[in-house]
């Protein structure tokens, strides 16, 4: 029963940290401004709230910046972020591996080929507009996921040591496509080179409409099911001994990784290193229990892509740093040090 | 009794290999039941199929009367739970929450576990003896706990047939006994029907009411302990000659092995041994591993050394059991003495119903032919005759072409030398 006690507390703890880092990072900018006000600003702004609350002194090109420009990007962030923890999680489980991440089944690389052959061929000017590039990354992604999966597929059984192989064989080649495109394109390769590295620069609401409901269709069946993943680290056999429907369960849960983080990448190219980590930490924070594991995961990976980004926008302004770089820098060294202090990461 | 479990005609391949082939049998209600069968004889298959992990492509599993293939997996796991032979755990889950899962197939999703099933989850710890592990990660037991630990798991589940695929052969040994007697008191007391595939056939034997042994995808023999384990069975299923006992404690049927299972051909030259009692027996196994033909006497019908000797189809002098050397026999073995080539004797006592043993090897030493005597234990400590058979002895000792050695593998390095200076003669 403590352990239910142990939860609480890390969710409250948790939430309470996000709900300050979105004003934190809302607040912070070229334009400071302050944490109260944004706070005030936000509170004004919810319907009703203009009778209880006395009419405050700030420009309104204050509301324009914190609504139109920073927490849109942050909300993406946190969805982002979000996204990339669970479906780390939920990979990690099924396949039994710590190296497990939301990119290792080739939808990285599968992305990465649309996005790159959105913007060398300049495919906006033709379809979609703006969203040519997630239209073309999505596709690419969950595209890969589709074909990798149906490889591994022998009859009715889908083997995980050979999803995992045939996803680092498709990833390859599609990488090699990818730089192909790119060596001979040579046009718009910075472009080309910031999307790799992920980033939210020059998001907005639209982004997070587009993203929002793939992430709730997403993360609902992973918590509905988190209970079969558990049982699932008993090995595949097992749990299908104790009830699990196996190979169900290994179908949804892949569709609904795949989709989550093609989603993600689709909007924010390919940032590293959260669906790693995150998962990992929050294990040593709480536990193995998919139940609680998945939805403090998703809290953590999007508090920290949302500073880590914030740290993107300002460190070296008006310069803009690729988040990836961002997470990759802070994240490694923070997780080798979690791995030296406590020798077994619980894996 | 009713069956609760019943197999009927099941066939069974991977890609093209039958590794089931017309499976039939049925299992009682609170029976502790083994299967066994040599590597690849289908043991685990057959396990995999009856749970449903495998479908057969022929053939049915009932479970007191359904159809298993017609039922879902939470059903069936609220039936029929599961220990396979090894599991490994890579999460650092505790003990408690492990054997939590166990009660998974109860539980709605998001339905979180009841008073009732922390009851159910103590009782389960309870009767394995894993309740001082609760809270320990089980990434940080021994295999003999995490074993029970699963067994656990799969008590939570609340069967009614326990299914066990070689759950012991990774641990030692007495852990071995330790979850055997743990299924052996769940069967007993608690009624539960036990189903382990079984390595050991001796371990086999004495906790299992009932055997299926396995041969090649078949079902070659099925029954008690004593109906399954034959000399025979052995020999046609697993191609080894054995030697079946009774246990001395437990009357259940007993494997002895031997070195000698693949025998020699080569031929060396003739050697007596005369023993008895069960003081030849190493040296009867010895020497015919060697590849030397052996003759033996005179020995005790059913004695020990008599078993063995039969055993190895050595030619031998008996005598009717308890009873002292006849005339007649005494002939007999000089007569087989005098074939051989090298006379040896094993470490054994002396009464006045066996002296004419020694004066057979009297015998040997005045026919000219090499003698070795075995002497594990001095002869003063031997001799039951009041003297008799110490003067004889200690006289045989000082004798031509007599040679003492320690102990039984000694012999064996001898006899060597003695044969070819025999040849060259």
């Amino acid at each position: 029963m403590n352990f239910r006690w142990r939860w609480r507390i890390v969710f409250s703890l948790l939430f309470a940290a996000l709900v300050f880092t979105v004003i934190f990072c809302t607040a912070i900018g070229p334009v400071s401004i302050g944490f109260f006000t944004v706070v005030k600003i936000i509170i004004n702004s919810l319907p009703g709230a203009k009778n209880f609350m006395p009419a405050e002194n700030w420009p309104i090109t204050y509301e324009t910046i914190v609504f139109n420009l920073r927490l849109a990007r942050v909300i993406l962030a946190l969805l982002v972020g979000a996204a990339l923890a669970t479906s780390g999680v939920v990979l990690q489980g099924l396949l039994q591996n710590p190296m497990g991440d939301p990119y290792i089944l080739g939808i990285s690389s599968g992305a990465a080929l649309g996005a790159t052959t959105a913007i060398l061929f300049g495919l906006g000017n033709y379809m979609l507009g703006i969203f040519t590039i997630p239209a073309m990354a999505f596709l690419g992604g969950a595209g890969t996921t589709f074909v990798v999966y149906n490889i591994a597929k022998v009859g009715n059984r889908v083997s995980m040591s050979t999803l995992l192989l045939a996803g680092i064989a498709v990833g390859s080649f599609l990488s090699a496509v990818a730089s192909l495109t790119m060596v001979i394109s040579g046009e718009n390769l910075h472009q080309v080179i910031f999307w790799l590295m992920g980033g939210l620069s020059n998001r907005g609401w639209k982004h997070v409409m587009i993203l929002l409901p793939y992430i709730i269709i997403g993360i609902i069946p992973m918590i509905l099911y988190s209970r079969d993943l558990n049982v699932m680290l008993l090995g595949e056999e097992s749990a299908q001994h104790m009830g699990v429907e196996v190979e169900k369960l290994k179908k949804i849960m892949l569709g609904v990784a795949a989709l989550v983080t093609a989603s993600a990448v689709s909007v924010s190219g390919i940032i590293g290193f959260v669906g790693l980590i995150i998962p990992h930490i929050v294990r040593l924070l709480v536990g193995p229990d998919h139940r609680v594991l998945l939805p403090a995961s998703a809290l953590l990976g999007a508090i920290f892509l949302a500073v880590a980004d914030t740290l993107a926008r300002v460190v070296a302004a008006p310069l803009e740093i690729p988040v990836g770089i961002i997470t990759a820098l802070c994240g490694g060294p923070f997780f080798l040090y979690l791995l030296r202090k406590k020798k077994n990461p619980g894996f | 009794m009713s069956a609760i479990l019943k197999i009927l005609d099941i066939d069974c391949a991977y890609e093209s290999v039958k590794v089931l082939d017309g499976i039939n049998f049925s299992i009682d209600k609170g029976s502790f039941t083994g299967i066994i069968g040599p590597n690849g004889s289908g043991k685990s298959t057959l396990l995999r199929c009856t749970t449903q992990v495998l479908r057969p492509e022929k053939g049915t599993v009932f479970l007191n009367d359904f159809n298993l293939s017609m039922m879902k997996s939470p059903e069936i796991a609220r039936l029929m739970a599961v220990v396979p032979q090894e599991t490994s755990i890579t999460f650092s889950f505790t003990v408690k929450e492990v054997i939590m899962m166990g009660r998974s197939p109860y539980l709605n999703r998001l339905q979180s576990e009841s008073k009732e099933d922390y009851e159910i989850v103590n009782y389960a710890m309870k009767l394995t003896n894993t309740h001082y592990l609760a809270e320990r990660p089980v990434t940080a037991i021994s295999g003999g706990e995490r074993q029970r630990v699963i067994i656990a798991r799969a008590l939570a589940q609340q069967p009614e047939i326990l299914l066990l695929d070689e759950p012991i052969s990774h641990l030692d040994i007495n852990y071995q006994l330790e979850i055997l007697n743990l299924l052996l008191k769940l069967n007993q007391e608690k009624r539960l029907t036990v189903i382990p595939v079984f390595h050991d056939l001796n371990l086999a034997a004495q906790y299992c009411d009932q055997l299926i042994l396995l041969k090649e995808g078949k079902v070659f023999a099925i029954g008690t302990p004593e109906e399954v384990l034959t000399e025979k069975n052995i020999k046609d299923v697993y191609g080894t000659n054995v030697m079946i006992k009774k246990h001395f404690v437990t009357g259940r049927p007993n494997i002895v092995c031997f070195s000698t299972c693949s025998q020699h051909t080569s031929f060396k030259g003739k050697v007596h041994l005369i023993c008895g009692g069960g003081a030849g027996s190493s040296i009867l196994e010895l020497i015919v591993s060697q590849g030397y033909k052996l003759t033996a006497g005179i020995l005790n019908t059913g004695d020990f050394d008599w078993e063995m000797a039969k055993f190895l189809s050595v030619k031998l002098v008996e005598e009717s059991p308890f009873s002292s050397i006849s005339y007649y026999n005494h002939k007999r073995n000089l007569e087989l003495i005098k074939n051989t080539d090298v006379c040896v004797m094993a470490s054994i006592p002396f009464g006045q119903g066996n002296l004419e043993n020694l004066k057979a090897v009297e015998y040997a030493c005045d026919l000219g032919k090499p003698v070795i005597l075995v002497e594990e234990q001095g002869i003063n400590k031997r001799d039951f005759t009041g003297g008799q058979a110490r003067i004889i002895y200690n006289n045989l000792k000082n004798k031509k072409g007599v040679i003492v050695v320690n102990s039984s593998v000694e012999v064996l390095n001898v006899l060597p030398g003695l044969l070819s200076s025999e040849q060259h003669n």
